[in-house]
């Protein structure tokens, strides 16, 4: 069970970013009580707009994605995609009324590579400040009334 | 294939005002291809609704389902069972799809949420161009296979215009001159004595003269 008072974060992430293997993706998320939920991607390519809102819609107070370094993309160009990608969900986020910073990307290091344990922690500092989304479904409100009348059909 | 951008979302959300339970539809054929109205868009647009939802305060429930073309009656069909269930439609379709959901339900208001664009060539990931313009007497054979009519600024038909500079259009130097390049496709394909006829004005009446259009195919009917 998750501590209402404080924040969750989304945080994609590359597969080549060091040390994000599968055990230390649940020691991470142990380490925080579930409020980093992370989600391993083989390449920061395939994440889609719809995967960063559906994010903010269901889980977190705010999405990150974390890539290889610029230029060391094992796809070539899946880090350069995931920013542009990263751009336009800030744009829609924005439209509603969010602030963009919710959803963001951390470009790995070359010179300074940083482990997913310290990429995380910094990005879950960071958007904590935020403070709680607006946006985020809470778990035990209620559905809309509109939702709710859907039962009687 | 038929290209469309998304409408601003308050745009939408001001068409949508009215309605409290919305079925956001995308379609699975052309606006998928062009990352406008697919179902990874789809399901985007009804979360940030959604989300706009809860931020402001207000109440609407938005469901979502993608078919595999909006434009044919058979995809639109297992819609029957579902549609009593919403007070609207926020398509994702072209206009076409817009309008074959429109007729096929005309009790339930339909919202377009994109701006349908053009006939687009897709020339790159990410970067479609308009290439025809639908006039209904193609003449690419001969104009070498570049129409004038989409890839000319001036739309003309016995060019060039001689404005052009380096083979970049005048009007917008970030393409080439289409006349440029039929004269150069011509010219490879020893068929520059096409250009000698001089082309009339074009029958614009096949187009858009006598209200829509419409192609009947006796042989492809029940």
């Amino acid at each position: 069970m998750t501590d209402p008072s404080r924040r969750t974060l989304a945080l994609f992430y590359c597969r080549n970013v060091p040390e994000a293997g599968e055990a230390d993706r649940q020691a991470i998320e142990a380490a925080y009580g579930g409020h980093i939920r992370l989600f391993p991607l083989p390449c920061s390519g395939r994440l889609e707009a719809v995967h960063l809102m559906r994010a903010l819609e269901e889980v977190a107070d705010a999405a990150y994605v974390i890539t290889c370094p610029e230029g060391a993309c094992r796809y070539f160009e899946g880090n350069r995609r995931a920013r542009k990608r990263v751009e336009r969900t800030r744009e829609m986020v924005a439209a509603i009324g969010l602030e963009p910073e919710r959803v963001g990307i951390v470009i790995g290091s070359r010179e300074a590579p940083k482990t997913l344990a310290q990429l995380a922690a910094r990005i879950y500092e960071e958007t904590s400040r935020l403070g709680p989304s607006p946006a985020l479904k809470r778990p035990g409100t209620q559905p809309p009334a509109c939702e709710r009348r859907r039962s009687w059909l | 294939m038929i290209t469309a951008e998304q409408k601003p979302l308050d745009e939408i959300r001001e068409m949508l005002a009215p309605y409290r339970r919305v079925l956001a539809l995308g379609c699975g054929s052309c606006v998928a291809e062009c990352a406008a109205g697919g179902e990874k868009e789809t399901a985007a647009l009804a979360s940030a609704l959604r989300m706009a939802a809860r931020i402001h305060g207000e109440e609407i429930l938005v469901h979502e389902k993608t078919v595999d073309r909006q434009c044919v009656r058979e995809f639109i069909l297992p819609l029957d069972d579902i549609m009593g269930d919403y007070d609207a439609v926020l398509s994702l379709g072209c206009g076409a799809g817009v309008q074959a959901v429109a007729d096929m339900y005309p009790e339930v208001p339909i919202v377009p949420a994109l701006n349908t664009e053009f006939l687009g060539e897709t020339k790159d990931q990410g970067y479609w161009v308009e290439n025809c313009v639908g006039c209904g007497d193609c003449m690419l054979y001969y104009f070498g296979g570049v129409c004038p009519l989409a890839r000319c600024a001036k739309q003309i038909l016995n060019g060039p215009c001689g404005g052009s500079v380096d083979g970049r259009c005048e009007v917008n130097p970030d393409v080439p001159c289409a006349w440029q390049l039929i004269i150069d496709r011509l010219t490879r394909l020893g068929a520059l004595d096409r250009l000698e006829r001089i082309y009339p004005p074009k029958n614009w009446a096949r187009k858009q003269g006598s209200g829509p259009r419409k192609i009947v195919r006796e042989d492809q009917q029940r």
